[in-house]
């Protein structure tokens, strides 16, 4: 579904270029949840904004059901990321004067799609909370709010970076085993630097200095 | 309802559109009734006077046996149908306005005179009666008695007023309901003891239409002679003329404080559009356009500014109103409560600040990277 070939990014620095990634290569299907695992700073979150076109690689292509990413106008690539993909951030970026299931509709104006949406938030343990605002939900609430609105209206892929970063171990884990029950057939895309977070994963990338060094099937171990 | 429909965004965040909605209420309700009050001062002159629309005021230069000579001219050249030509003398009388005191004139005509000049003014009706022939009594219009505060069997002028002098007490004996500024006494009484000794003439054309067309013949034909005429559409020229510097250091007090309400509009919106750097940056890396972005502000900014100004509108015509009630109609001053020139100069405020809105959002937007919020680089 997803290809990248030799793609780059390399972001000026006082003069010299500083490569964020360095000629990745991967692929990426359907269903798929693909790990990608490194340190702080080896770049595991630039190759994630590559994948979903929050980045244009400085050399090397990225190709969506064959369509070059890269070439496509901004327009396109913003309506694609609405309607095709879902993301939870490391920080659980809610906008704060919207209750929790106007922040999961957020993209969405359809008034049959509230239903669905509530019912999302049920399953995701915020039955009580769906009319609460950001202020009003504890850390781990809001994540699972941002899980809610990733997976509203059933994206291709999920691109979750770091979704536990700010959680704690319970939390955490809670967050990533319901982003894996809930993303009915999309794909998962996580990247983490906490290997126990990769477990449902079906491939693992390590990554280091902008380059996989490592790709493991299955959960790393 | 829509999560991101401006109505959600400007009801859940009012303490930050109330204060914006509030200086611009305020700003526009200052100027609209700066403007007004001003405007109320030509506005009074064209009031008081407006009565002289409807005649043509001829009076001979030094030579008393002009005036006949003046009748004659108009009989027999004037480009209108006449209606009436009648013997005038008159005598000073000061009105209040709230620039302080205008002279205005206190006109004798004989009675017949006198009906016809408050039929064609549209009197309808009179309280109390004519002055009689000879006699020292004048009927005044319903706006002279509010102004000067005078009712029947008052002196209106009179030997111990030396503002509005005649040597006798001159009673006031009717009121005559029109909106046209009037005080009208008898010739007779004039004739016998009132200086100078010369009859000038009122001309009125038959229709009033025709009026004004007499008015400029009447000062081309008269120019360089022994008579000087007095029309209306002068008073109006000079009106005119007489506000032309208080306009020109209005236009720069008004420019400046729209400009200084633009700045610190801007500076407000400005810290506005920081605090939601956030927002901004999580729904275009959701995948909304800048174009979405910013349309979306743009319709919240024009609620606001607009709304702030309707509402300034409201606010400006409230408070005229009530200077009107309390203070200006009790005292017959002329206020314009909606008045279209002070309503044109506020307009630059709601423009201006959202001319000073976009650019700033356009600024920011310009190089905006949503990566570097959800990185938390920027925020």
């Amino acid at each position: 579904m997803i290809r990248v070939h030799n793609a780059s990014l390399v972001y000026p620095d006082h003069g010299r270029e500083v490569y964020a990634c360095r000629e990745v290569s991967l692929t990426l299907s359907e269903g798929e949840f693909l790990g990608i695992l490194g340190p702080s700073g080896s770049g595991k979150s630039s190759l994630l904004y590559i994948l979903s076109g929050l980045k244009v690689p400085t050399s090397g292509t990225v190709e969506i059901d064959g369509k070059n990413l890269n070439a496509m106008p901004d327009e396109e690539r913003a309506a694609l990321r609405l309607k095709r993909f879902g993301f939870v951030f490391q920080y659980p970026y809610l906008l704060g004067y919207l209750t929790a299931l106007e922040n999961v509709l957020v993209a969405h104006s359809s008034t049959g799609e509230r239903e669905e949406a509530m019912e999302l938030l049920s399953d995701l343990g915020l039955a009580q909370k769906v009319h609460r605002f950001p202020h009003e939900l504890s850390g781990g609430e809001r994540q699972r709010v941002c899980v809610a609105r990733a997976l509203f209206g059933r994206p291709d892929v999920v691109f979750a970076d770091e979704p536990t970063a700010s959680l704690d171990h319970k939390n955490g884990t809670q967050v990533v085993e319901l982003l894996n029950r809930h993303r009915k057939g999309g794909a998962l895309v996580m990247v983490t630097h906490d290997p126990s977070m990769l477990a449902g994963a079906h491939r693992t990338l390590c990554i280091e200095d902008g380059q996989v060094t490592r790709e493991i099937a299955g959960p790393p171990d | 309802m829509k999560s991101l429909g401006a109505r959600v965004y400007l009801t859940r965040n009012l303490s930050k559109t109330l204060p914006l909605v509030g200086v611009i209420v305020l700003a526009v309700m200052l100027i609209c009734a700066i403007v007004s009050m001003i405007n109320s001062i030509p506005l009074s002159v064209r009031t008081i006077y407006h009565y002289s629309s409807t005649m043509m005021g001829l009076t001979p230069r030094g030579d008393a046996a002009m005036t006949a000579t003046l009748r004659k001219i108009v009989e027999k050249e004037a480009p209108v149908p006449i209606g009436r030509i009648a013997n005038v003398r008159a005598s000073e009388l000061e009105v209040r306005s709230i620039v302080g005191k205008w002279q205005f004139a206190v006109i004798a005509l004989d009675t017949e005179d006198i009906q016809y000049l408050l039929d064609r003014v549209g009197t309808a009706r009179i309280e109390g009666r004519l002055p009689s022939p000879g006699a020292p009594e004048v009927i005044i219009s319903e706006p002279i008695s509010r102004n000067l505060n005078k009712k029947i069997g008052d002196v209106l002028i009179g030997p111990e007023v030396d503002s509005a002098y005649s040597p006798q007490d001159v009673k006031v004996v009717g009121i005559a309901h029109t909106p046209e500024w009037l005080a009208l006494a008898d010739i007779g009484y004039y004739r016998a003891n009132h200086f100078p000794p010369i009859d000038a003439l009122l001309v009125f054309a038959d229709k009033l239409s025709d009026q004004e067309k007499l008015d400029l013949w009447g000062v081309e034909r008269f120019k360089g002679q022994r008579a000087r005429v007095l029309a209306y559409h002068e008073v109006e020229k000079s009106s005119r003329e007489m506000f032309q510097t208080l306009y020109k250091i209005l236009d720069v007090v008004i420019g400046t404080l729209v400009v200084v309400i633009t700045l610190m509009m801007g500076m407000l919106v400005n810290i506005h559009l920081g605090q939601r750097t956030q927002e901004f940056g999580l729904l275009q890396a959701l995948g909304f356009t800048k174009k979405q972005l910013v349309k979306r502000v743009v319709i919240e900014t024009m609620v606001t500014v607009v709304g702030g100004w309707v509402l300034g509108i409201f606010a400006a015509t409230a408070m005229l109103s009530t200077v009107q009630r309390v203070m200006m109609y009790p005292n017959a001053y002329a206020l314009e409560i909606w008045d279209e020139a002070a309503v044109r100069y506020t307009v630059p405020v709601p423009v201006a600040i959202l001319a000073v809105a976009l650019g700033t959002l356009l600024l920011r937007f310009r190089t905006f990277d949503p990566v570097s919020v959800v990185e938390r680089r920027l925020v």
